[in-house]
């Protein structure tokens, strides 16, 4: 009923009443009346169609004002659910907290503003609703908030915002409003990665650590997968009383099948790092995958370099470079990669697919193992020359300092060619001891403790300093407890990768600081491995076994402070109710 | 800022007499006040908005005060929902 004059009905503003409206509905449980209700509230918010209603001269007109009004509601909604005016992808390093972090705050922000979205999200799962080329096409803008590289080519044309994670996470009104605004840049295929809204252009050492965190993240999964199953196959031998003997690990048949299974994930490490470094270089080519993972792979062989090659069959050394090696091997391969595709950019646009299928895989597997072929080189010269000052020292009686310097050599690079020089040097000096002469013996203790450490130490200082690790580092930093405890130096590579001066230096004083204890102590353990399932094999018997314990105890916590001191503050670390011991001088 | 969360008791839910009453007392005060519900989202202080938000019995809603005032203002408005609905 339309009253031209209005009428005073008490209204809430105290102005007088144009429109009054009579609901009739069943008297139903379901409030049907509510949906009436809402659905009037909705369209009466609308001025203009308040006033068209108020003007409508008869009751036909009336009704067809509330018809029109509704169709064209509801076809808004059909048309919104279609193709979203802001699409956005969220991805992160690791791929399970961030990710789906970043996806809420844009879907709860967008609901909010009344902007219809969709997310895209890159996490460990793979790519979860993923854009189709039809809702890119017809989309206003897109927020790209990754920390990992995503597939841009596709973007071509449409305005994008490419932002941090931590971004998507705490600033979603601000990335929205970016993305429709007319001023947003237009993303061009092929372009360099850009950040808009966090100032200019990514910094090189942010796209390096980039880079590296998606070697890291997908290497992750063998570590702690073949990492946990050496570490069953200890327990299994210590079970089956094999503890002491020199092929502990794998002496009972079942300990040895999971110290093989164990073996084999290992293998993999290196080659998917480098493999994976050299993908998010290229923007995910899968050339430069298989390009990356065979330089990986070549880096983790003792035998493929020119000393090898002319010394034959007499080479000595067992050394490879390891997953330092593996690093460098994932950076050329991206490089050498993206070289190919401009090198081969005079191909006419009707032989470009020449360049994946056929360029890139014969010319960038050439390339890369000539280059990985004299990168090899140097690093054996590296572990002889380690070899021979451990030999120096031994010769001169200074077993006390060589166990300091030999616990320390095991974490500079875990795994690498300082780690094998000491590890190589140690089994050595294992073979030559004896009862009457225990310094190899000592050796042995000193290296295997210098090895627990870093992994003990990580997962010590995330305890400790749960503020310096988001939520997925802090859970995987636990699993080093496992880890350090089986003597699987391992496990601290990604963290040291991720950080590398801060974790290697502090990882190798509490090493070093490990090492120098056992050899004051005088510790001497007879097996080549296995952490603390070998502890019951530490000569003289009795209390040494407690002072052994007492060494790696006291580098594990020099490792650990030290991480507290020297790493930064975690951005968005998702503290529980313990919130970590906050050191005054410590930079946020 | 301050909120509480309410279910509503009333049979007919928030219908268009006890969202007159609701928004008159949020109208009292300077601060901002919001009603959620369904992840939906309206101002307080105007009954078409309220209403358009469809809050059925049973069901849950979250107001939000937030202000010079926002102490009185959530207080005053938890009674009128007790009361109300």
């Amino acid at each position: 009923m339309v009253i031209k004059d209005g009428v005073d009905y008490a209204s809430l503003d105290g102005e007088k009443v144009n429109l009054l409206f009579l609901i009739a509905a069943p008297n139903s449980e379901d409030n049907v009346h509510l949906d009436v209700l809402a659905r009037l509230s909705e369209m009466l918010m609308d001025e203009a169609f308040k006033n068209k209603l108020i003007a409508a001269k008869s009751k036909k007109e009336f009704l067809k004002i509330i018809d029109e009004a509704e169709a064209g509601k509801l076809e808004e909604n059909e048309e919104s659910v279609q193709f979203p005016r802001v699409l956005a992808v969220t991805g992160c390093p690791t791929g399970i907290a961030h990710t789906y972090m970043a996806e809420q705050a844009l879907k709860d922000k967008a609901k909010e503003m009344g902007i219809s979205i969709k997310v895209e999200t890159n996490g460990s799962g793979g790519i979860k609703n993923a854009l189709t080329d039809e809702e890119i096409e017809r989309c206003e803008g897109i927020v790209v908030a990754a920390d990992v590289q995503v597939e841009m080519d596709r973007f071509a044309g449409k305005r994008v915002v490419q932002v941090a994670v931590a971004k998507g996470i705490h600033e979603p009104e601000a990335l929205i409003n970016q993305a429709l605004d007319p001023n947003t840049p237009v993303f061009k295929a092929g372009e360099e990665r850009k950040t808009s809204g966090g100032g200019g252009k990514q910094s090189i050492g942010r796209q390096i650590y980039k880079h590296l965190m998606s070697g890291v993240s997908h290497m992750l999964p063998f570590v702690i997968g073949g990492g946990i199953l050496i570490a069953i196959a200890f327990l299994i031998d210590t079970i089956a009383g094999n503890a002491g003997s020199s092929a502990f690990g794998s002496v009972n048949p079942v300990a040895g099948w999971f110290k093989t299974v164990g073996g084999y994930a290992f293998n993999f490490m290196v080659w998917v790092l480098a493999g994976f470094i050299a993908y998010s270089i290229t923007r995910q080519s899968k050339g430069a995958l298989a390009v990356g993972m065979v330089g990986g792979f070549i880096a983790t062989q003792s035998n493929f370099n020119i000393l090898a090659s002319i010394m034959g069959a007499d080479y000595p050394y067992e050394a490879n470079a390891g997953f330092l090696g593996g690093i460098v091997a994932g950076f050329a391969a991206g490089y050498i990669v993206l070289g190919l595709n401009r090198l081969f950019s005079f191909l006419p646009k009707s032989l470009d697919s020449l360049k994946a299928t056929l360029v890139v895989p014969v010319l960038g597997t050439l390339s890369i193992g000539l280059t990985m072929y004299l990168v090899n080189t140097p690093l054996i010269y590296v572990n002889i020359g380690f070899t021979n000052m451990l030999n120096w020292l031994a010769n001169n009686n200074l077993t006390i300092l060589l166990c300091a310097l030999l616990g320390g050599m095991m974490a500079v690079d875990m795994g690498g060619p300082v780690n094998k020089a000491a590890y190589v040097f140690a089994v050595g000096s294992l073979a030559s001891a004896s009862a009457t002469n225990p310094s190899g013996y000592i050796i042995m203790a000193a290296v295997m403790a210098g090895g627990m450490v870093p992994p003990l130490g990580i997962a010590i200082s995330a305890n400790l300093f749960p503020q310096k690790y988001n939520k997925s580092e802090r859970r995987d930093a636990y699993v080093n407890y496992v880890m350090g405890a089986s003597f699987i130096t391992e496990g601290a590579i990604p963290f040291a990768a991720s950080d590398p001066w801060r974790v290697i230096l502090s990882s190798a004083l509490g090493s070093a600081a490990a090492g120098l204890f056992t050899g004051l102590f005088g510790c001497q353990l007879l097996a080549p491995h296995g952490g603390v399932f070998v502890l019951a094999t530490i000569q003289p018997s009795g209390w040494t076994i407690l002072l052994y314990l007492l060494a790696i105890v006291i580098g594990s916590f020099i490792t650990a402070l030290m991480l507290g001191i020297l790493k930064k503050n975690h951005a968005n670390p998702e503290l529980g109710k313990w919130k970590g011991i906050n050191f005054p001088w410590t930079k946020k | 800022m301050k909120s509480f969360v309410y279910v509503i008791k009333d049979k007919e839910g928030i219908h268009a007499r006890p969202a007159g009453v609701v928004v008159a007392e949020a109208k009292k005060y300077a601060s901002a006040v919001s009603i959620e519900n369904k992840g939906k989202k309206a101002d307080l202080k105007r009954i078409f908005g309220v209403m358009s938000l469809c809050v059925k019995s049973g069901e849950e809603v979250k107001i939000t005060c937030e202000g010079a005032d926002e102490e009185a203002a959530s207080a005053a408005l938890e009674t009128v929902f007790k009361e109300n609905l």
